[in-house]
């Protein structure tokens, strides 16, 4: 039971009449108006505990800006209509993708939508792709739960979805000598308290002997060896394919706009810009509008507050600074809660390039993915701390996603509270990519419990767990390489010279299931354009062989949405005249 | 089943081509690789006039100047490997082995010597730092003349141009001749990067405004590009705050600078100059790797395919006479602060060196100044400029014969400004 | 009158007066800057480099050009002549797209064997 007297005395003491806080129905409400986010931010985290279930909705009004609203497709057509799949997840992100495919098991009709023109297109995809041990995570929060068993999932996972993982093992590192018992003792508690078996404290002279680009300024660190990274939107792309491989449905460019529900709180349709769907059974993982479809199934207990982080990846060529994960902690006692940017951390990615950040910054706006200066600095800043050799000079590209954590700042998955088939994956943010895998196994198990009250519900008999991915060429010993070649010529004609990807595998990655034919479908599937060059030289290649698969004009390939043009048609004797 | 030949050309370009024609005509044994289905590299989409003036005293197209070597190499009967990639070169005993791949498969070639004629890429929008959201119509001015020029696309229909070197200003006019509207084009720094003469006929006759110590910070859009934000600059070429302006547009198009592409020359551990971003050379324009030689854009970016046909001819001359065994002693050519970098950056002081090309560009723009190359405190060679510019490479020739060079040896390049 | 000269990628800025019925002209590098800036202050001349369509599928377009230059303002015109061109044979380099295009005794010829090649 949360003291709601002394958070209306803290709030009324920072922003006097303008916030209001009322507690009811387990909910703390917060209500009145502010025009700055920060404020709205304090305000709610103020009256917000930690893990708790007992959540913050926001209902303080934002004056300071327009809040833009979702945006939806602006394909209209009736695809779904009428449909009525058992269980409709909602979110192509890692959550909605692996719960699909963990579902996929069952003999049940499994329905999946993502509003934007791929998977992966929130947070998944603008992930930083570390797979996490939870060092920083206490006992009893639902995220140490699922990173401690999502963790030790990876190894048979990313085989079975021949997604590319690695443990490479993460350092915590510390320059503040005073921290050096309060560490320690925090090593002893994790690793026996928390199960954090592999947690090691390290001195300096360890790290460095180790680690020889460390900045020379660290003083002890922790060590655990079963971080690893992963390709996040290969991963999520990896689980949707799939799960249709096993039969899921899933849907591209399918927004939900309203939720149905009847007297008792049931939903009875979910209406999207492709028709209307009547599922059994509605999962809502969307991200960072969990909080807006829980509302539209008047089941709205807990808030999203958006915050952004940006990454930066460096070229292949500097990869030799790092070939693990580290960042350095540094803990200031004054100015704690105020600091909502962080630097993140440096890592060698699965590809081989150096990624750092991300930074986290608190924003009103859910789908502002535009990259800003002052995020590379800050990253900069804190990372060449880490490693002195890095640089942004070898800066390849950046981009920014949007995290969607509650106030309690745990995950929220649990049956609605209203709505009796809604089953609620949110506030799923770091360590979302690392526990997915986890929290999908049980999420399909409450979605078969609930299902099988209502139907007969069986295995299926000829589930197949594995994934075959698009042949990678260039990691191909060369007498596998050549055979291949003697097989499909196309192997031999190599597209995309920075990541050295052939003709062959790109028209492999359009004969997936679920692939759209766009560049950046493309891109994200065999990383043609992700190398230094950016596309530089094969995005035209690419528009081709799309163009020629699809049997359409060059003018009709897009780069990701139905807007996203990249020709505007011939240049003489065309459309153009 | 491992093929062997004496010089291996990697690059169908101008300089590939030029090289593999030399070192053939001095009876060398000559296998090119080219990436692409057709020889001429990015000639190919260079179809505007302004090509070979210094060689053949005649205004060509980009295809017409590629086409005249390819002819000879076809004569000549070059075996030429097409939409072939190479995909390693390791050292071996007798020279180098390179992997390669295509339709037929892997194959190993082994060759004496390697002239790495790659080329060059273009600097990326995020490469300086333009922020923003990632929608389509970003393109690099490179990408916008592919679409235009080899497909017969528009990639624009209103578009503002960043970056005033030569392809840019090139683009600028492609576009408006076939029908979109080039809005303008920012140059971060105070002078423009292409040459006088395309800043000319390329948009003071179409009316394209150029604005000097601007830059680009911003790209809007979710979808298509709908605007940038352009800003001044200081003198730092940092945005001046304030001075921000919103340009509807559909599409940013980038010149911002060119990179020599020198992947296989590091894995190969040849050393590259920080100043050209291509490997320091000698005067037959070997790399500090015996056997690897480097010609064209992949050694410095030129301004003339003039120039890049010329290195490609020094270096495949070089290429075809170079013998295993054979020992350098490699002395620096050091440039002053006013030079913006020198090729060849070393001199063999056991090889003749009667007659050096050097190329040079320099730091600023100077009015009247000097270019001196001094040998242990002698002027080796001098000539007075009445203007020198960055963006145009200047090519002399130096005789250090008489010059008794040793190991010890000095020699430094300067450029002595009268007045700035 | 100053004027950049473009004959050439020297670019020299050149002085043209009218003293007379004479052009002084200074600054030009060569006899080639001279006729230059007389033309530029008379008639302006230039080329044109462009595309025409074809029917082969793997080469939409064949590069062209002027077989020599044109009056500056008869660029868009040229250009709209370029534009309805369909090229269905494979034309070698030199080859005569247009003929005597709009009168002006310049033909637009073909600046590549790309054709041949495919």
């Amino acid at each position: 039971m949360p003291n709601i007297k002394r958070i209306q005395k803290k709030l009324k003491a920072k922003y006097g009449e303008k916030v209001q806080v009322t507690f009811e129905d387990d909910i703390i409400r917060l209500t009145g108006e502010l025009d700055n986010w920060d404020d709205v931010f304090d305000a709610c985290s103020m009256a917000a505990t930690k893990n708790s279930r007992i959540h913050v909705v926001n209902d303080i009004k934002f004056t300071g800006a327009e809040i833009p609203p979702m945006r939806v497709p602006s394909l209209i057509d009736t695809v779904l209509e009428g449909k009525t799949p058992d269980v409709l997840v909602i979110g192509g992100g890692i959550s909605g993708c692996a719960i699909a495919r963990e579902l996929s098991k069952w003999e049940i009709n499994v329905m999946l939508l993502e509003k934007n023109a791929d998977f992966a297109m929130g947070a998944s995809g603008a992930n930083d792709g570390e797979v996490h041990v939870g060092f920083d995570l206490s006992k009893g929060s639902l995220k140490q739960k699922y990173v401690l068993l999502g963790n030790h999932m990876y190894d048979k996972l990313c085989s079975d979805l021949s997604v590319p993982f690695r443990r490479e093992g993460q350092y915590a590192l510390f320059t503040q000598s005073w921290l050096f018992f309060p560490v320690f003792f925090l090593c002893l508690w994790r690793k026996y308290h928390d199960g954090v078996t592999d947690t090691h404290f390290l001195t300096r002279k360890k790290i460095l002997k180790a680690e020889p680009t460390f900045d020379r300024k660290i003083r002890f660190g922790v060590y655990n060896d079963s971080a690893g990274v992963v390709c996040p939107y290969g991963l999520t792309i990896a689980y949707a394919e799939n799960a249709a491989e096993n039969g899921v449905e899933a849907y591209l460019n399918a927004a939900v706009l309203s939720i149905d529900t009847d007297e008792n709180g049931v939903i009875t349709a979910v209406n999207t810009n492709r028709g209307t769907v009547r599922p059994r059974v509605v999962i809502n993982a969307a991200g960072v509008f969990a909080d807006d479809i829980a509302e539209m199934a008047h089941d709205r207990f807990y808030s999203i507050h958006p915050r952004r982080g940006t990454n930066s990846i460096q070229d292949r060529k500097s990869a030799k600074i790092i070939d693990t994960i580290a960042s350095v902690q540094h803990i200031n006692l004054k100015q704690q809660s105020k600091s909502h940017t962080k630097g993140g951390g440096l890592m060698r990615t699965v590809h081989n390039n150096i990624l750092a950040g991300p930074d986290a910054v608190e924003c009103y706006e859910k789908e502002n993915t535009a990259t800003r200066p002052e995020s590379i600095k800050v990253t900069y800043d804190k990372q060449k701390g880490t490693v002195p050799l890095a640089s942004e000079r070898d800066i390849i590209t950046y981009f920014t996603g949007v995290r969607a954590p509650t106030f309690e700042e745990d995950f929220v998955i649990e049956w609605g509270r209203h709505c009796s088939n809604m089953l609620h994956c949110g506030g799923i943010q770091s360590p979302g990519i690392t526990a997915a895998p986890a929290f999908a196994i049980d999420i399909a198990d409450m979605v078969v419990e609930y299902l099988s009250r209502l139907i007969p519900i069986n295995k299926k008999a000829k589930w197949q767990p594995k994934r075959k991915a698009v042949p990678s060429l260039k990691d191909m010993s060369p007498a596998k390489r050549a055979a291949l070649i003697a097989k499909n010529p196309d192997y031999g004609i190599i597209v995309c010279r920075c990541e050295e990807i052939s003709k062959g595998e790109i028209i492999d990655a359009l004969n997936r299931p679920l692939c759209p034919p766009t560049v950046d479908a493309i891109k994200k599937r065999i990383r043609p354009g992700m190398g230094r060059c950016q596309g530089g030289f094969c995005s035209p290649l690419v528009t081709q062989i799309i163009a020629e698969h699809e049997n359409c004009a060059l003018s009709d390939v897009r780069k990701a949405s139905a807007e996203s043009i990249i020709c505007y048609g011939e240049t003489k004797g065309g459309d153009t005249e | 089943m491992i093929r062997t030949c004496d010089v291996l050309v990697i690059g169908g370009g101008p300089a590939g081509l030029a090289a593999a024609i030399a070192a053939d005509k001095e009876g060398a044994k000559v296998i090119l690789i080219e990436r692409e289905s057709r020889l001429g590299g990015i000639l190919k989409q260079c179809i505007h006039d302004g090509f070979g003036l210094v060689r053949f005293g005649e205004k060509l197209s980009g295809p017409e100047y590629a086409e005249r070597f390819i002819d000879e190499f076809k004569e000549r009967g070059i075996e030429a490997k097409t939409l072939t990639f190479v995909t390693s070169v390791e050292r071996i005993k007798t020279g180098f082995k390179a992997t390669i791949v295509s339709r037929e498969g892997i194959e190993v070639i082994e060759t004496t010597s390697l002239i790495l004629a790659t080329g060059c890429r273009e600097r990326t929008s995020k490469q300086v730092f333009i922020h923003g959201t990632r929608p389509s119509g970003v393109f690099t001015a490179g990408t916008a003349q592919h679409y235009t020029n080899l497909l017969g696309q528009l990639p624009t229909k209103r578009c503002v141009i960043l970056g005033s070197g030569d392809i840019g200003l090139i683009m600028a006019r492609r576009l408006t001749l076939e029908g979109a509207e080039v809005l303008g084009v920012y140059e971060v720094k105070s002078t423009p990067s292409g040459l006088t003469r395309n800043i000319h006929q390329c948009l003071n006759d179409f009316d394209i405004p150029l604005h000097l110590s601007h830059t680009v910070t911003r790209v809007f859009g979710q979808d298509r590009l709908t605007a940038v934000e352009v800003a001044k600059v200081d003198e730092k070429m940092k945005p001046i705050p304030g001075t921000e302006e919103i340009i509807e547009c559909d599409a940013l198009i980038l010149s911002v600078g060119l990179i020599p592409e020198n992947e296989i020359a590091e894995t190969l551990d040849v050393q590259i100059d920080g100043r050209t971003k291509g490997p320091r050379c000698d005067a037959t324009l070997m790399t500090t790797v015996p056997g690897i030689f480097s010609c064209g854009n992949a050694l410095h970016v030129n301004d003339l395919v003039d120039y890049v046909s010329e290195s490609g001819e020094t270096a495949g001359k070089n290429a075809a006479h170079f013998a295993l065994g054979m020992e350098r002693t490699l002395v620096e050519i050091k440039p002053n602060e006013n030079i913006l970098y020198i090729v060849p950056q070393v001199l063999d002081i056991k090889a003749k060196n009667d007659a050096v090309v050097v190329y040079f560009r320099s730091k600023d723009v100077y009015n009247k100044a000097t270019f001196r190359i001094i040998a242990d405190n002698k002027i080796v060679f001098e000539k007075r400029y009445a203007f020198l510019r960055p963006p145009e490479m200047e090519k002399i020739v130096a005789d250090f014969s008489k010059f008794n060079l040793r190991e010890y040896s000095t020699i430094t390049a300067e450029v002595e400004v009268d007045a700035k | 009158m100053k004027i950049v000269c473009i004959t050439c990628p020297r670019g020299c800025t050149i002085d043209i007066e009218k003293v007379g019925s004479d052009w002084q002209v200074s600054g030009n590098s060569c006899n080639k800057g001279r006729e230059f800036a007389i033309n530029e202050m008379t008639k302006p001349m230039r080329t044109i480099c462009s595309t025409v369509k074809t029917t082969f599928p793997s080469a939409p377009v064949l590069p062209c050009r002027v077989s020599a230059d044109i009056p500056k303002d008869k660029i868009f015109d040229v250009m709209k002549e370029i534009n309805k061109v369909v090229v269905d044979k494979p034309l070698t380099r030199g080859d005569v797209i247009i003929k005597d295009v709009l009168g002006l005794g310049v033909d637009v010829i073909s600046t590549s064997d790309l054709l041949a090649q495919i």
